[in-house]
This record gives C-alpha cells, structure tokens and sequence, in this order.
C-alpha cells in the first residue's frame, strides 16, 4: 500500500493509519486480483483536490473508529464499520460516497470496468443504433396500436 | 428608468420563455425578456471533468434546495410528496432536462368528453400541430415517423441509438405483443444548424457540454437575439404592477446587485414554469387583486400536477453497455396510455425506457438498496449490476385537483427577500392504482426481456420536474386564468405560456406540447395586435 503521509495533509499520522485501514474494509481488492483495494488509489490527492470540504468530517469519524480499528484483523474491522454505519447512516453515507467517487474515477480502476479513463466529453462513447426491423410486429399490429381519437 | 417602456416584457428565459420571445421577434417590437439566473457555460458542465457524477449531486443538482445557487429561490417542499426540481438560468430546466420529448395525445386535451373527469381543453391537438412541427425543427428533435400512436408527424432527424438496452428491452415488448416505439428526443442525432451530434456521453441531467442536447440557450435564444430581442440576465421579478386601468404596467424586480428597480411594459408576458408562475401572481397583491393577480378565480396556484413517477430495474445476464447513450431517451411505450376502465383506473401512463447510470451512482443506489454491498463482495455485485441494467420509467398522468397547490410560504424567503413559494401535494388514490399497475407492467416487461432480476419502486418523491395546472386556460372566467390563447382573463394585457396554463397533464413528459403552446400563443398574439387587449 502506498504512504499516504504527506507534510500538508491535515490528518494526524494516527487517522492517516486508520484511514488507510478503513478504505481498504470498505473496498478491499477483488478475490481475482483484478480491482484495486481503495487503500491502493490516491485518496490523499482526492481529499486535496476535490474534497477538502469533507477533510473534517472525515478527521471525527476516524477518532470515532479509535486508533486501534487499524489493528483488528478484517473481519472485526468490517463488523466494526458496520456498526458504525448502523449508529451513523449519515456520516457513514457521506464517507461512503467519498470513497467511491475516489475510487471509480480512477484510470485504473475505469478501464478495468470498462468505462472511458477521464472526462466523458470530449471522447463519447459508441452505441449500436439497433434493429428497427424489430418494429416490424408493432407495425403489424397498427390497428390495435391506436392512438385514441377523441372526435 | 421608468420613463424606459417595452413593448414586451417576457419573465423567464427557459422553454416557454425562449419560444414565445422568438417568435414574437418577427414583430419587430421591442421584446425584453428577464431571467433571474445566468447563462451557462458549456466547459463548466461536469462532463468536462472525470468526477462528473459528484457534481451532479452538488453543483448540478437538480434540486434547487440542495443546489442553493443565488440564482435560485427555495421551495418548501414539507407539505408535498413529490420534491420540485428544476433549473433557473438562460435555458432554465431543459438546462438539466433529460430531452425525452413526446407530444401530448389528442385524448390528453378531451379527458372529460372522453372520460368524465377533470376537464377539456378550450383547444386540441389539431389547433397546436403546426406549432409542434415549428417547435421541432426549432429544437432539432430525433425520432422516426410511423408510430401507430400519434397522428403522422415527422421528426426532422433520424432516432437516437437504441443501443443495447433499448434492443433488448423491445424484444421484451415484442414478446408480449405490447406497443413500443423509439422515442422523440429533444437531442440532435446528426448534425443540425450549426451544432455537432450527441456524442453519447449518457449524464443530460447535469448539462450537455457537446451541445448535442437541445437546451433552449442554444437553440432558440441565439436566434431571438440575433433577431432583436433583449435577454437581460441576474433580473429577479417580485411583482407585476398595474395601472389605474386595470392593466399591468412592469415590474419591480432586483437588479444583479439587488437593487430594487421598476421596468414599464405595455405587455407582460409569464414563463416561469408551474411554480414560478403562480408565485409572482401571487406576489403582485393590490386593492384590485388582494388575492393575488388575475387571480378572480381563485384558481391561481391550484390544480397543481407532476407525473407521478416509478421505476422498473431489470438486471441482465449480458453486458447492455448501459452507461453510454442518452439516460434518459431510448424507446417508450403507450401500451397503457390510453383508459381502459378495467384497470381501475381512469387515464393511463408512459413507459419510458432509460438507460443505465455511471460507476458512483451504481456503486451508491446498491449500497442503499442493499443490491451492492461494501466490503468483499462489493467487486462481484458491482460487476453483475454495472452496465447490465435496464430501467423503465412509469410517467403516470396527474389529473387536476385544487387542493394540490403552489401558495406563499409564511417566513421562507429568496436572496432578495422575496417570499417563496409552499407545495401542498398528495397523490390521489387514481395515480396510485395507476401506478402499481405500471410497474407490475414494467416487471413483466423486464422479464419476458429476459432479466434475471427485476425490482421496482414507485411513486418516488424527488421527481417533481412537471410543473403544470397553477394558472390554468379555459373559456369561463370563473374557473380558469387565462382564455384559450394565454391572455388573462382578469387582466387584458398579461400572457401566461408556461406549463401553469395546461389544463390536464397527459402522462407524457410536457416540454414539446409547453414549447407548442408558446408558439401557438405567440402566434395568436400577432394576428390579433391591432386588438390585443379587446
């Protein structure tokens, strides 16, 4: 996993610790190798550059897990957060969809599932038009597929 | 600048607003239009950025409360069981619409000669046709001719990709000899009249950065402004005033700044949706009209209608690249559009087959759905559900009843202090019936598609984005706002052109037949100017 410690990241070393545990509980890699743990895309650059509102909320729910979430093995640490989720719907929700707004604009993680890395516009995406002869028995039933005059 | 008179004075610079002010242009009179928001730029839309989806629930949100701009006002929506939604700026909502673009029925404007409920229309379909030919070509609406259901239209661009989903979704149709048909989009499929094609990018519902989706900033408004008309942004109206005679004479609105200033006009013209509307009538009390203006009936901020809306989610075993193309515009069906009293209910509903949403909206609407889990088995789920679904959206029709409504609320208030509007909303017993049955029909639909799961929720509250009934047409004084072409009963020289004069709400999505209807207006408007006020 990387270091997420940097000098003007405005978490304590300790909340850095747990944080990394805490991403990698509610996304760990996939059994096949194939997805990434979210501990394993930058969220520190995340929170910095597009989250920066959240930093606090983020900091109390951390000191909420205690330090010692980091060192229960992964079982306990998802039995944990799922009682946090249970007594905190609404922060929770919120660290939730912070985790994975990260998480799946990452270009890694994008190409895996198949979506465009970056921005959609301006590349677009390719969708087939699709087989209008699949009308053909909607046609065909144009007597009963009426439209209701009102006269 | 009150010695400073307009001929006209348009309130609103959103669908209605951008039609009624290019068309009247062909007057050569001097046409004004106010808009309490700001243009938009194309490079600011979130589909500009790779966090996109984020965006599209803060900044872009289409809930005017959440989103919280000072270009917006606040709407007490505590009393309602629908959440308005809606968008104020050049363009207004068809800013974040969704462009699936269906006409009216011809049924939608007799539903009491047809069904004995609610009430006619003082016009019908064959009185707006030309207008909704005109407000196609305009807009640049794809489709494909020949749908069964309508009387013979013609779209002026070939239909949007059906794409996966829409293939695999008609099939299911077909299997049960039900109706379907590629949708009208308000999206261009080729290029059209300076503007490139969509590009599939699949978010409209948080702005059209390619341009491919026809906003009315970009399709009506750089024509009424090459043509004359004068487009004055950041102007909040708070009242209509009138003069002595019984005629509205301006308004006082705020200025950027929030300067309270006076604009004269010899003609007001509203088109400030469902909502808006009502709120500013509501707001111009005076000795003549201490209940609002042109409110003599009463009936000013009644009859509100939405579309009472559910969803159909069918999960399938092949990949349907669902979040590419157009969210919201692939194929519908008027199967159950039209009554059939042995449904136990009167009037009927769209389906409207959507498509699917992007990673962050899967992963969050698993997660409160108990569908996508956190933790181990997030990946699994998230890969059998992401790209493999299809929806099908129940767009039921909403008839009229004046105690749903749009008042003033008490102490809520806009930035400039202007009172805001209450919504007092409930969904009547025929909506309900309505709706369980189409998504029991939408279930089945998703089966004999062949979905290995289906699920379905309905009504759902934050849907509120058709706004109609609060000012409603009719030919008797005594019961409607304005007459069969828009003109106030109460007051000669005010027009009302937004969905607040719809009479019944159809059950298809309004912004084609609230853009014909402006037209239609503004064409009755100039072959009656040398007696407009008669």
């Amino acid at each position: 996993m990387p270091d997420l410690i940097s000098s003007d990241f405005p978490l304590t070393a300790s909340q850095r610790t747990v944080l990394t545990a805490v991403l990698d509980t509610l996304l760990p890699a996939s059994r096949d190798g194939e997805m990434p743990s979210a501990a394993e895309v930058d969220f520190t650059a995340y929170l910095v550059d597009q989250a920066e509102g959240f930093v606090a909320e983020l900091a109390a729910i951390l000191d909420e897990l205690t330090a010692s979430f980091a060192d229960l093995p992964a079982a306990a640490r998802h039995e944990r957060l799922t009682e946090f989720s249970a007594g905190n719907p609404a922060p929770f929700r919120n660290l939730l969809t912070r985790v994975y707004d990260c998480y799946y604009q990452n270009d890694l993680v994008r190409t895996r599932i198949g979506v465009t890395t970056g921005a959609p516009f301006p590349a677009g995406n390719d969708v087939i038009a699709g087989d209008l002869s699949l009308l053909d028995p909607v046609i065909a039933n144009s007597t009963r597929h009426r439209f209701r005059k009102p006269g | 600048m009150t010695d400073d008179v307009v001929d006209v004075l348009i309130i609103g610079a959103g669908a209605s607003g951008a039609a009624v002010a290019w068309s009247l242009a062909d007057t050569r009179m001097r046409i004004v239009c106010f808009e309490q928001g700001d243009w938009t730029q194309p490079g600011g839309y979130p589909t500009n950025s790779a966090n996109w989806e984020s965006q599209a629930f803060g900044p872009f949100n289409i809930d005017p409360n959440v989103r919280a701009l000072d270009t917006d006002y606040p709407i007490n929506n505590a009393d309602s069981a629908v959440t308005v939604v809606n968008f104020n700026g050049v363009g207004g909502s068809t800013i974040l619409y969704g462009a699936h673009f269906p006409r009216l029925h011809p049924s939608d404007f007799k539903v009491r000669t047809l069904d004995g409920v609610a009430d006619d229309w003082p016009i019908d379909y064959d009185t707006l046709e030309p207008y909704f030919t005109q407000n196609d070509r305009m807009t640049g609406v794809s489709g494909l001719a020949g749908d069964p259901m309508y009387p013979p239209k013609q779209p002026p661009l070939p239909p949007l990709p059906m794409g996966l989903v829409g293939e695999t979704v008609a099939r299911g149709f077909n299997r049960l000899g039900w109706h379907w048909w590629p949708s009208d989009s308000a999206i261009i499929s080729q290029p059209y009249q300076g503007r490139d094609r969509c590009l599939n990018l699949g978010p409209c519902t948080s702005g059209c950065a390619q341009g491919g989706k026809s906003s009315t900033d970009i399709t009506y408004w750089p024509e009424a402004i090459r043509r004359g008309v004068e487009l004055r942004t950041r102007c909040r109206v708070r009242e209509i005033t009138l003069n002595e005679h019984g005629f509205a004479d301006g308004v006082i609105y705020y200025d950027a700044a929030g300067e309270e200033r006076f604009q004269r006009a010899e003609v007001v013209v509203l088109a400030c949706n469902g909502v808006g509307t009502p709120r500013i009538l509501l707001n111009s009390v005076s000795a003549r009209f201490p209940e609002g203006l042109a409110n003599s009936s009463g009936q000013v901020g009644r009859n509100l209608m939405f579309h009472p809306f559910g969803i159909v989610q069918g999960v399938f075993d092949q990949r349907l690249d669902s979040h590419k193309g157009p969210q919201a515009c692939c194929i519908l069906s008027k199967a159950f559009y039209e009554t059939d009293r042995s449904r136990g209910f009167v009037r009927g509903y769209n389906m409207q087959i959507t498509r699917g949403s992007g990673p962050l909206s899967t992963a969050m609407a698993g997660y409160l759905s108990g569908t996508i889990p956190w933790g181990p088995g997030h990946h699994e789920a998230f890969r059998k559900r992401f790209d493999h679904v299809a929806g099908i959206g129940i767009v039921c029709e909403d008839l009229p009843e004046a105690h749903n409504r749009v008042t003033l609320d008490p102490e809520l208030v806009d930035s400039d202090g202007i009172p805001a509007p209450k919504i007092t909303y409930r969904y009547s017993d025929n909506s309900l019936k309505m709706m369980a049955h189409g998504l029991a029909r939408g279930e089945e639909v998703m089966q004999a598609a062949g979905a290995i799961s289906v699920s379905s929720a309905g009504p759902l509250a934050a849907t509120g984005w058709h706004l109609l009934g609060t000012a409603r047409m009719g030919n008797d004084p005594e019961t409607s706002v304005v007459n069969s072409w828009g003109r106030s009963h109460d007051v000669k020289n005010l027009f009302i052109v937004d969905g607040s004069i719809f009479v019944t709400g159809g059950g298809v999505n309004p912004a084609s037949t609230i853009q014909a209807l402006a037209l239609y207006v503004a064409d009755t408007m100039k072959k009656n100017l040398a007696n407009l006020f008669d």
